[in-house]
């Protein structure tokens, strides 16, 4: 096994530049290899094309290779892996090459401008003569010490041909001269980006936006068309706003200024200002040589919105104005920005003529949920078995971060993911649009069983809470709209909670729980922001729960006159607003416009849906009840006989009970409520230990009717009746 | 039957070294001749910035009619025939790096014909006189990359010099000694040296 690994030691000086790869001997003879025959090193995705030279001393078990001619991104990261695998190495057949088509780097564009290009053609040809090349790798010419330092090979002919060796009769056409730094530039672009799902449609829009002006701007200046120089993307943190960029700029090759919003930022008066002229100054340079993009990251620290007081940044800001102004149509580049606050935005900034375009890139829907998997899933060893499709569903609300912190902990040290390690880690990563929410809870979750009786309310929950979050297509296929919300009503201790608590463990969406403590606040407009930002923050990661428990004290009446304090009325309003409003902001747009239009994807205001749960639905506004808001009302009835025996019979489940006959417990226990048959229970069992001096071991049936008799009902036969009447 | 297969081989380097060992001579002459010549063009360019600097209307020699342009044209003048003396010597300095380069491949070729019944073992072997055939070869590389380094150096500082640019001409004989590598000409001897025995032994 050690006799496969080659150890790799540094380039010897007299080696430098001279493309050989210095092996023992003993192992060129395996190999096949002769003295000066080609070959090919590769390390991941890059390789090294290198001539076979016996080392000096003829030990065996070292390589050292020469990086005259390797892939673009090796030329200024050198790999770091410290041994090579003999499997490694594959020798390869370089026949002569009839032509090759190069892109030259040189030093500086100075040189560039200066020199005639058949100048740098004749150089370029005498130092690559006697070189083996590989089609796109970078062909070092520093050892040279001219002002040409790489020479990056495009196209080899004869096409059918990877690799060959240029001789004195090779023609060499030179298709580009790009600078040392637009190469550099983009060659660590390329290091950094990551692959993305599910961007698509934005991403066409933004790469035309970045090719029209920068690939073709003499026909836009014959059109007369002034093209569109800045770009705002906004989107919740974690949609790969930053990373779009720079892919984006990497397929259209354009080279990428980065400015992070605090690094501007300096101590001095005036240095901040002067910090961003330079990075202006910076991508106008870098644009003479190519291409570029200026992009500031976290606009919002960048440019807040001027206020009085805040002098510093109010200076700042005007002068990005001014710059962007000062931009004319000599300067190739393009600025775009990234924010998740785009509120907190200078208004000044976002007109046509600064930042022209502004771009929304949402939480992922369920169909670039399931393009991000597919493209993460490329990376880690999946089990076919794993449903992609199934994973997407659940993962509502997570955003492309997510889904990668959750492939990640998933494959965390396994040889193939299967689905249980999926929902494992489902447990361990949530949403980060829900993280230091509002009313988040961790729940234990109640299956439906756990819950005795009331049968048909399990079931119109379940359509109106659990399947159109878990069937959306279906209810698409029959033109069914999802209601808006539930609410629950009915005598205390008879599950309303509990019966929440079970949809919500059932469907797999978020779920919210605020209680009055979560909203009040002592200052005015305070709650109602509140509640507001809730209602985002749940439209965010929608299909979302969100359950309001207690809604009468909650959120008041607007005819119960003087008492209702303010405060009630303004949250109801709010409610009622997010409830049903005209519309959503455009920031919160999830998807594209067109998936607007299909029906069951996850888009709309309708997506989160609001559960409320009350024992005094006397004291609800009425506009709160109609259609359209809480358009499901279900009673939740008193347990009958039949319910009370399913109830007991859940609760003395885990109870060693004999002789007990429920049938007839349940006979007795009329107008008692499921958390008063769940205390008898308890009662009977704390008599029998009383009784029996902790050593009991069963509980009997006088225990259970001695308990009985001790208690009284909590519903009353009136309570009831003012139940059944119809609210409202 | 291993050394009769090498005998070819051997021939042709030693062909090769004596072919190195020539040209180096005629190379270091050329050389040599060069020097002088771009110290006049140093001169020149000195010439030129003197003449763009002074006012001729404030000196005695305002007399003469046109006398700027006279004097620059005379500078061009002198500057092309020192220009076109040395692309001559680039062109022989051109001929000394394609012999040595026609030869130093003809014994690659040799060597790939051969490869065949030659192992790696073989090409390995040396002894007290006779340094490897891979060390040899290696020599003739390195020997062949030197020159034509060095003439690539030469004529791109050559090639991108511009008439217009002053300061430019002015540093060009100093950019140009600073292109001689005494360590690799030093190493190419010394691989003279050690070869001489075999070149010798024929």
């Amino acid at each position: 096994m050690t006799m496969d690994l080659l150890r790799v030691l540094s380039v010897d000086p007299c080696d430098r530049g001279s493309q050989r790869c210095r092996l023992g001997p003993g192992l060129m003879s395996s190999l096949g290899l002769n003295l000066s025959s080609p070959l090919l090193v590769s390390i991941s995705e890059s390789s090294y094309l290198c001539t076979a030279w016996p080392r000096p001393d003829c030990a065996e078990g070292f390589i050292q290779m020469d990086p005259k001619s390797c892939s673009p991104n090796l030329t200024f990261h050198q790999s770091t892996s410290s041994h090579i695998n003999i499997n490694q190495i594959s020798p390869v057949q370089c026949p002569k090459l009839k032509g090759i088509k190069i892109t030259v780097v040189v030093q500086s564009s100075d040189f560039k401008s200066n020199t005639p290009p058949c100048v740098i053609h004749e150089l370029v040809k005498d130092m690559l003569k006697g070189v083996y090349v590989h089609k796109d790798h970078a062909v070092n010419l520093e050892d040279y010490g001219t002002e040409i330092k790489y020479a990056i090979i495009e196209e080899v002919n004869p096409d059918s041909e990877r690799c060959g060796l240029v001789t004195s009769k090779t023609g060499v056409e030179i298709l580009r001269v790009k600078t040392l730094r637009f190469f550099k530039g983009g060659v660590q672009q390329q290091n950094n980006t990551v692959p993305l799902g599910g961007l698509d449609e934005v991403r066409s829009s933004l790469r035309e936006m970045l090719q029209l002006p920068l690939i073709y701007p003499e026909t836009m200046c014959s059109l007369g068309l002034s093209c569109p120089r800045g770009m705002l993307l906004l989107g919740p943190p974690g949609v790969g706003k930053t990373q779009l960029i720079r892919s984006v700029a990497q397929e259209v090759g354009a080279s990428l200024v980065m400015v992070h919003g605090p690094e501007i930022v300096g101590a001095r008066p005036g240095e901040s200002e002067e910090k961003l002229r330079a990075v202006f100054a910076s991508a106008r340079s870098m644009s003479e040589d190519g291409p570029c993009v200026l992009f500031l990251d976290e606009l919002d620290s960048l440019c807040p919105r001027r206020a009085g007081a805040a002098a510093a940044e109010n200076r700042l800001v005007a002068q990005l104005l001014t710059l962007m102004d000062g931009m004319d149509q000599s300067d190739r580049f393009l600025i775009a920005a990234a924010t998740n606050r785009p509120d907190s935005l200078d208004p000044a900034l976002r007109r046509p003529g600064r930042f022209d375009r502004e771009v929304v890139i949402g939480a992922p829907t369920l169909q670039q949920r399931r393009q991000i998997l597919s493209v993460l899933f490329e990376k880690i060893p999946v089990c076919s078995s794993v449903d992609a499709e199934e994973l997407a569903q659940r993962t509502t609300g997570y955003v492309g971060a997510d889904l990668s912190a959750l492939c990640r902990e998933a494959a965390m040290s396994k040889q193939t993911v299967i689905m249980k390690h999926f929902t494992e880690a489902l447990k361990i990563v949530g949403p980060s649009c829900l993280r230091g929410s509002l009313g988040q809870i961790d729940l234990a979750p109640v299956s439906w069983d756990q819950i005795g009786g009331l049968n048909d309310v399990k079931l119109k929950l379940r359509q109106s809470i659990e399947w159109p979050l878990r069937y959306p297509d279906a209810f698409g296929r029959l033109g069914l709209s999802r209601s808006r919300g539930v609410l629950l009503y009915g005598p205390p201790g008879c599950a309303k909670t509990t019966l929440v608590r079970a949809a919500a463990a059932s469907s797999h969406g978020a779920f919210l729980s605020v209680s009055g403590a979560d909203l009040y606040s002592p200052y005015v407009g305070d709650s109602e922001k509140a509640l507001a930002q809730l209602f985002r923050q749940a439209r965010s990661c929608a299909p979302c729960v969100l359950f309001l428990d207690e809604i009468d004290s909650l959120i008041g009446c607007r005819s119960s006159g003087a008492g209702s304090s303010g405060v009630q009325t303004r949250l109801l309003s709010v409610l009622l607003n997010e409830m049903d409003g005209v519309g959503l902001k455009t920031e919160e747009r999830r998807g594209s416009k067109r998936v607007l239009q299909t029906d069951f994807e996850e888009v709309c205001n309708s997506e989160v849906m609001i559960v409320a749960a009350t024992n005094r639905p006397d004291a609800l506004d009425s506009a709160l009840l109609r259609p359209g808001r809480l358009d499901h009302i279900i009673y939740i009835p008193p347990p009958d006989q039949e319910s009370r025996l399913s109830i007991l019979k859940v609760c003395t489940k885990p109870m060693p009970v004999s002789d007990v006959c429920l049938e007839e417990l349940a006979q007795k226990t009329n107008f008692f409520s499921g958390a008063d048959l769940e205390n008898l229970c308890k009662e009977a069992a704390l008599l029998a230990l009383e009784e029996e001096n902790m050593e009991a071991s069963h509980i009997r049936h006088k225990h259970f009717l001695q308990s009985l008799s001790k208690m009284t009902p909590s519903l009353t036969a009136a309570q009831i009746h003012m139940y059944q009447t119809p609210p409202a | 039957m291993s050394q009769m297969s090498l005998t070819p081989l051997h021939q042709a380097l030693r062909k090769a070294f004596q072919c190195i060992e020539n040209n180096q001579r005629t190379w270091r002459t050329v050389l040599d001749e060069c020097g002088p010549l771009m110290v006049s063009l140093g001169n020149l360019a000195e010439q030129f910035v003197a003449l763009s600097k002074v006012d001729l209307y404030k000196t005695p020699l305002k007399v003469f009619p046109d006398l700027e342009e006279k004097l620059r044209f005379k500078l061009h003048h002198a500057t092309d025939t020192v220009m076109g003396k040395l692309h001559e010597k680039l062109s022989s300095l051109q001929s000394v790096r394609d012999s040595i380069s026609s030869q130093v491949s003809s014994v690659f070729q040799i060597q790939e014909q051969l490869s065949q019944t030659l192992d790696i073992s073989v090409l390995t072997e040396r002894s007290a006189t006779v340094p490897s055939v891979a060390d040899m070869m290696q020599w003739l590389q390195d020997a062949d990359r030197h020159y034509r380094q060095q003439f690539v150096k030469r004529k791109s500082l050559l090639l991108t010099l511009r008439p217009d640019d002053f300061s430019q001409m002015e540093s060009a004989p100093d950019r140009w000694n600073s292109l001689e590598s005494p360590n690799t000409e030093h190493r190419i001897t010394d691989m003279l040296c050690k070869v001489s025995f075999f070149t010798e032994s024929q």
